[in-house]
C-alpha cells in the first residue's frame, strides 16, 4: 500500500470507521462495558468526517434508547440514576425491564446523549427531568461524582459528564454547580494542570475534564487571552502554561511532563488551549506531522508513530485533532461538549 | 481461575452447573458496533447473566465472577456483583487481595479494578496500610508513572496510614530517574500532607534546596521548575524575596543552554515585582543583545506564546 504520510486520508478513515460501525474485533470484548462509548466514537467520528450518511439514523437512535432505563418516578430517598445503562453483558433482557438491575452510568449517558444529539434526535421525546433530578443522588459531599448508584471511583470525568449532561438537557438541577466546581479547584495541581482526583499528577485528559465542566457551567470566560487580567476560579495562567508546555519536541502532545507524545491528547490538551482561546499558541505545523506520522495506512489513528495496529479510540481523538486544526473538509468541534458544532448549535 | 495452560472446560460441560441455564445476551435488532466475542467470552458472559439475575450469592458465583473478570477486568456490573457474593459469603478478605494481585498482573489499567481493592482495603482497616504500600511498590517497579497505582497509594498515605517511609521512597524514586514527574508529584503531596512535616511552610526550605540541586544537574527537567514553582504556591511574596531562586535562574542562564525553564521563572518573578540585581539585568540584557528575541528563539515551538507574555510584562526598571 503507498505511503499515506504526506496529506490527511479522509476516504481511508471513512472506511475505517464503517469498518468498526459493521464489526468490531474480538479484542474490544474487555471494553464491552463501554459500549455507547464505542458507539459514540464511531457516529461522531464520521460526523466530523462529513460521513453521516453512512449510518440510519432512526437505527442507531432506536438502539441507544434502548440502554435507556425508563424511570417512572424518582422518589427521594431512593438513590438510583435512571441514565442509560452502560453495555448489553450485564443489562436485564430488553422485553423484561427490572429496575432493581438498573445499572445506569455517566459515562454512557453522556454518549447516549451526544449520540442522540448528533443525529438530530428529538430531546423533548427524553424525559430529561428524571434523568437529572436522578442524576443528583450521585453527587457526592465534596462535590464529586460517582458514577453508577452502587457505588464507583469518583474523579473529574463524571463531574464533566455530569456538566456536559446538564447542557445538552439544558436542565441543571442535576447538580450543585458551586460543589462542582470546589472540587475542581481542589483538582488543580502545583503545576497549573489538572490530576483526576486532589492530590495526583496532572494529567491532560483530567486537565480537560475540569476546564471543559468549568466552561460548561460558566466559570471560564471565552478568550481568556484578550482579557488577561480578568479573574478566574482556577489559576489560568500557570494551566496555560502547563498545557503549552505539554507539546513535546516531536511536535505531539503528553499527557504529562517527561512522557511520550500519543495522539489523543492531541485533543485533550488543544482542547483546553481551545476553550482558554489560546490555540494560536501552539505549533500547528508540528502537530500536524505529528499526527500524520499516526495516521495508518488503514485508515484510524495509532497511540505512537509506528504502533500499529491502529484503535478505535485514538482514531476518534486523531479525528477530533485534525478538526481542531481546522483542517478542510472536516466538521467544527464545539470541543467543551464533544460533538460538532452543528449538532451543538440545536440545542 | 482458568489457566492459559490448561483447556478451558466449558460450564456446559462442568458437573455442579448443570441447573444454570444461560441467559445469551440479547443485543437486540440492528445492533451498532456489535463485536466478535469468542465463544469463552460469550459462554462465560452467558453464565454470569443466569446468576446475576437470580441474584445467587455463592461459592460458584465467586468463581464464575473471578472467570468473568479474568475477560472482562472493565466491567463494573461483575464486580459489583462480586462484592454483594463476598459479603454474603463473608468470604476471606486476604484472599480476595490476592485474587486481585493476580489479576493486576495481566491488567492492571482499569479503574473498577482499584475500585474493588479499595472496597477491600478500606474493610480491612489500617492494618492493610503496609500490604497496599508493598503492592503499589510492586506495581511502581514495573511502571513508576503508573497512574492508578499512585491514585491508591495516595489514598492509603490518607485513609489508613503509612506515612513514615514515603519521603524516602519518593527520593529513591527521583534517585532512579529524576524525569519522574510522578515521583516529584508524590513528593509535593507528602510535604503537603503528611502528618509528620508540618505542611508546605515547614519544609518550604529544605525543598528548595532539593529542587534547585536537580535542576542544576538537569535544567531542560521541567519537573524540578514546576515543584520549585509550587512551593511557593500562594505566596508570591516569599518567592521573590527568596534569593536562591532567581540565583538558579542566574546560574542556568549563565551556564547553560537548556534556558526556556529559568526565562519563564524569570518573568513569573519579574511579573510579581521582582527588582533584578545588577548581575541578573546584565545576562538578561545580554541574552537579549545575543539573540533578538531570547525567548523566543530557545522555544521556538512556543514563540509567539513567548512574545505574548513579556508584551504583558512591563519594560525592565533602570538601574538606580
Amino acid at each position: 500500500m503507498e505511503c499515506t504520510r504526506g496529506r490527511f486520508e479522509r476516504d481511508r478513515h471513512v472506511r475505517f470507521m464503517e469498518m468498526m460501525l459493521e464489526l468490531l474485533p474480538s479484542e474490544y470484548e474487555s471494553q464491552e462495558i463501554n459500549r455507547l462509548t464505542l458507539a459514540y466514537f464511531v457516529v461522531c467520528g464520521l460526523d466530523i468526517l462529513g460521513a453521516l450518511d453512512r449510518i440510519d439514523k432512526d437505527q442507531v437512535a432506536r438502539w441507544v434508547l434502548s440502554f435507556y432505563s425508563r424511570s417512572g418516578t424518582v422518589e427521594p430517598g431512593n438513590c438510583q440514576f435512571y441514565g442509560f445503562h452502560g453495555s448489553r453483558t450485564s443489562q436485564y433482557p430488553l422485553d423484561k425491564q427490572d429496575l432493581s438491575f438498573n445499572a445506569s452510568h455517566l459515562a454512557s449517558t453522556y454518549c447516549a446523549l451526544a449520540i442522540l444529539k448528533i443525529i438530530g434526535y428529538d430531546f423533548s421525546n427524553l424525559d430529561s427531568n428524571s434523568i437529572s433530578l436522578s442524576m443528583k443522588n450521585l453527587q457526592q459531599p465534596d462535590g464529586s461524582f460517582i458514577p453508577i448508584h452502587f457505588g464507583a471511583e469518583r474523579d473529574l470525568r463524571f463531574v464533566y459528564c455530569a456538566a456536559a449532561i446538564s447542557s445538552m438537557l439544558n436542565n441543571w438541577c442535576g447538580m450543585d454547580k458551586e460543589k462542582a466546581t470546589d472540587y475542581i479547584i481542589k483538582c488543580q495541581s502545583y503545576d497549573g494542570g489538572f490530576g483526576l482526583v486532589p492530590g495526583s499528577e496532572s494529567h491532560g485528559g483530567a486537565t480537560y475534564c475540569a476546564v471543559a465542566a468549568l466552561q460548561l457551567m460558566g466559570y471560564i470566560k471565552a478568550n481568556y487571552i484578550s482579557r488577561s487580567t480578568g479573574s478566574s476560579v482556577v489559576n489560568v495562567s500557570a494551566l496555560l502554561e502547563w498545557a503549552l508546555q505539554r507539546q513535546a519536541a516531536d511536535g505531539g502532545f503528553q499527557g504529562r511532563p517527561n512522557k511520550a507524545s500519543d495522539t489523543c491528547y492531541a485533543f485533550w490538551v488543544v482542547g483546553v488551549l481551545r476553550i482558554l482561546g489560546a490555540d494560536q499558541f501552539l505549533d500547528k505545523d508540528a502537530l500536524r506531522s505529528f499526527l500524520l506520522s499516526c495516521q495508518s495506512e488503514y485508515g484510524g489513528f495509532t497511540k505512537f508513530p509506528g504502533s500499529p495496529p491502529p484503535d478505535l479510540y485514538h482514531s476518534y481523538y486523531g479525528l477530533a485533532a485534525f478538526s481542531l486544526l481546522g483542517e478542510p473538509g472536516l466538521a467544527q468541534l464545539q470541543v467543551e461538549l464533544g460533538i460538532t458544532a452543528l449538532c451543538g448549535a440545536l440545542t | 481461575m482458568s489457566s492459559d495452560e490448561e483447556e478451558w472446560v466449558p460450564f456446559s460441560r462442568r458437573p455442579g452447573w448443570r441447573d444454570v441455564t444461560p441467559v445469551p445476551q440479547d443485543d437486540g435488532p440492528n445492533p451498532v458496533v456489535p463485536i466478535a466475542y469468542r465463544e469463552e467470552f460469550r459462554e462465560i458472559m452467558d453464565y454470569f447473566r443466569a446468576l446475576y439475575f437470580a441474584d445467587e450469592r455463592s461459592r460458584r458465583s465467586l468463581e464464575l465472577t473471578a472467570e468473568a473478570i479474568d475477560k472482562n477486568p472493565g466491567n463494573y456490573t461483575v464486580w459489583h456483583f462480586r462484592r454483594r457474593v463476598i459479603d454474603a459469603l463473608n468470604a476471606d478478605l486476604c484472599g480476595e487481595l490476592d485474587f486481585v494481585s493476580l489479576i493486576s498482573l495481566k491488567n492492571s489499567k482499569n479503574y473498577q479494578l482499584w475500585h474493588h481493592r479499595r472496597w477491600v482495603a478500606e474493610k480491612l482497616g489500617p492494618d492493610s496500610a503496609n500490604k497496599e504500600l508493598e503492592f503499589t511498590k510492586m506495581i511502581l517497579a514495573r511502571d513508576a508513572k503508573h497512574y492508578h497505582a499512585w491514585s491508591h497509594r495516595q489514598w492509603v498515605l490518607q485513609s489508613l496510614g503509612g506515612w513514615e517511609d514515603e519521603l524516602d521512597y519518593c527520593a529513591q524514586l527521583l534517585d532512579d530517574d529524576i524525569f519522574n514527574n510522578s515521583a516529584w508529584n508524590q513528593r509535593y503531596f507528602v510535604i503537603s500532607k503528611s502528618p509528620l512535616l508540618g505542611g508546605v511552610q515547614a519544609m518550604r526550605d529544605s525543598e528548595v534546596g532539593y529542587a534547585i540541586e536537580a535542576i542544576a544537574a538537569n535544567p531542560e527537567n521541567e519537573s524540578p521548575w514546576r515543584y520549585l514553582r509550587g512551593l511557593f504556591k500562594g505566596h508570591a511574596d516569599l518567592l521573590i524575596e527568596d534569593g536562591r531562586v532567581s540565583e538558579a535562574c542566574l546560574k542556568v542562564l549563565k551556564t547553560s543552554n537548556q534556558r526556556v525553564f529559568a526565562l519563564s521563572l524569570l518573568l513569573d518573578l519579574l511579573c510579581h515585582g521582582l527588582q533584578p540585581r545588577e548581575e541578573l539585568r546584565e545576562v538578561v540584557q545580554r541574552l537579549s543583545s545575543e539573540m533578538e528575541l531570547p525567548v523566543e528563539t530557545m522555544d521556538p515551538m512556543r514563540s509567539s506564546y513567548w512574545a505574548w507574555r513579556k508584551s504583558n510584562l512591563l519594560p525592565l526598571p533602570e538601574a538606580s
